[in-house]
């Protein structure tokens, strides 16, 4: 086990979790191409989620609303089990509804499938940088 | 002697007191009613022609045999027909309503009252009984709930197929555009400068349509409508769509004795939704002001713009949809549904359907 956030300089951990497959790699290749970003886990569902989440503690933690076991009960259950982790919300779901169950489950940002990769990882360094 | 016409008041004839003849005259030629008497042990002692067309005896069939031969064969053997005589007895009389059977077997839908006859002695004479056929007005009430139970049916029934296309677009169509979108922004910043532009235009149509997906999404299934009621649900869509994305202000009024079932919910939603989208694709509004109020034993709506009033086009498919699918929707639910517009001071659009009690909890609902 790791404890969250490594040496100075090193890149933030991220876990990316989406049931998306295509999604999900498309996803993993630009965060890991940010030099100050590092993919440690893909999951595509709860229980893997929450396994690496255990496992790695990461910086951040990207997750889908509409995951499977429901985006807002996942970021409840990796607030409690990696306490440092920042969670960043990736929907295609722009309703109140559900940017406010997000953000009442512990989720910093909601960022809108569809939105610009720069605009994305905008929203992970602001949400890291506030660690 | 004549009495003289008074100027004002109608002239009124000096009515002799109906003798018994004519009396007995009036209660044998009623067609809408079954009026006969019946002897204290309930045997059939007079009948007339109502009676005849209702239950199909003639007057020799029947005189002389007891009343219960009206019953179907287990109000018979639950030994009704004493039971109502004894009720009428002690209470002075009795009303029912159930099948009751014809001469030909068949049954019908009665209304039936029973009264019991005293003599000045505090004697019983007999029983008065008047029947009346139901069966129409069951039916009708019959049709009638049918209709409202279709009517729920098919307003989910569709809400079910919109929710179901949302999601397939949502989990499927946006997500897939979505990875495109992101893999062009990513091979875009790869890519010499020469390609990466094009590449920037590809990145700017797919988001668009991603964008418009959703739009559309949202139109299908919108997000508190069936969680949160009618009110929670045109208060949000004025709040995220009339003033978040379309910058048009609104005001919302609303007054209901209850709150509508879901369906007459999603009825008054969808048709407000279609209503706002007019007015923000033709009215050139600034505002426009949305009122629920309960009337008629029903829920009547406004949707009232402040734009330009003029007469719509006739050649645009569209709209001409948008207006038909309204007066579909209102006219199913048993409404009416009606659009005015004068030039210069907008177009209102208004509408009311019953605001029918939920479908009793006896009748068990599909999931």
């Amino acid at each position: 086990m790791t404890p969250p956030g490594g040496p100075p300089g090193s890149p933030f951990s991220v876990i990316l979790c989406d049931d998306n497959v295509l999604l999900l790699e498309t996803l993993s290749e630009v965060v890991q191409a940010q030099p100050d970003l590092e993919v440690v886990g893909t999951a595509r569902s709860g229980e893997q989620a929450l396994r690496l989440a255990e496992q790695h503690r990461p910086d951040l933690v990207v997750l889908d609303i509409r995951f499977p076991g429901g985006g807002p009960t996942l970021a409840r259950d990796i607030g409690r089990c990696s306490p440092a982790s920042r969670i960043v919300a990736f929907s295609a779901y722009d309703d109140k509804g559900s940017v406010e169950q997000m953000t009442s489950a512990g989720v910093l940002e909601y960022v809108l499938k569809g939105a610009s990769n720069r605009e994305l990882l905008t929203a992970l360094r602001r949400v890291a940088g506030a660690r | 002697m004549t009495p003289e016409p008074q100027p004002h008041k109608p002239a009124r004839k000096q009515a002799a007191p109906l003798s018994e003849t004519a009396f007995t005259l009036l209660v044998q030629g009623v067609l809408d009613y079954g009026i006969f008497m019946l002897d204290p042990q309930g045997y059939i002692i007079s009948w007339n022609a109502g009676a005849e067309r209702i239950k199909g005896y003639r007057a020799t069939d029947i005189l002389g045999q007891h009343f219960s031969v009206f019953y179907p064969p287990e109000d018979q053997s639950s030994g009704k027909p004493q039971w109502e005589l004894e009720t009428a007895v002690a209470e002075g009389r009795l009303e029912d309503e159930g099948w009751r059977v014809r001469q030909d077997g068949s049954r019908f839908w009665a209304n039936v009252v029973i009264t019991a006859l005293w003599d000045e002695k505090g004697v019983l004479q007999g029983f008065g009984k008047v029947t009346r056929d139901m069966s129409e007005r069951r039916a009708a009430q019959q049709a009638l709930s049918e209709r409202r139970r279709l009517f729920d049916h098919l307003v989910q029934a569709q809400e079910t197929e919109r929710r179901r296309i949302a999601w397939d677009v949502h989990d499927d169509s946006i997500q897939a555009m979505v990875a495109v979108g992101m893999r062009l922004e990513l091979m875009a910043e790869r890519v010499p400068e020469a390609h990466s532009a094009e590449l920037r235009r590809l990145d700017t149509t797919v988001r668009e349509a991603i964008a418009r997906l959703r739009s559309l999404t949202f139109r299908l299934h919108p997000p508190g409508i069936d969680r949160h009621g009618l009110v929670e649900g045109l208060s949000s869509h004025l709040d995220d769509v009339v003033r978040s994305s379309w910058g048009m202000a609104y005001s919302f009024e609303h007054r209901m004795d209850r709150e509508p079932t879901p369906e007459t919910a999603i009825t008054i939603f969808r048709i407000v939704q279609e209503a706002l989208l007019n007015v923000n694709k033709h009215a050139r509004a600034s505002r426009v002001d949305v009122r629920v109020t309960s009337a008629d034993g029903g829920l009547l709506t406004r949707v009232a713009d402040d734009g330009t009033g003029e007469p719509r086009t006739e050649d645009g498919t569209r709209e001409h949809f948008g207006v038909i699918e309204m007066r579909e929707r209102a006219e199913t639910a048993g409404g009416w549904w009606s659009m005015h517009s004068r030039p210069g001071t907008g177009t209102t659009v208004e509408f009311w359907v019953p605001n029918p009690l939920p479908v009793a909890a006896s009748v068990v609902e599909a999931p």
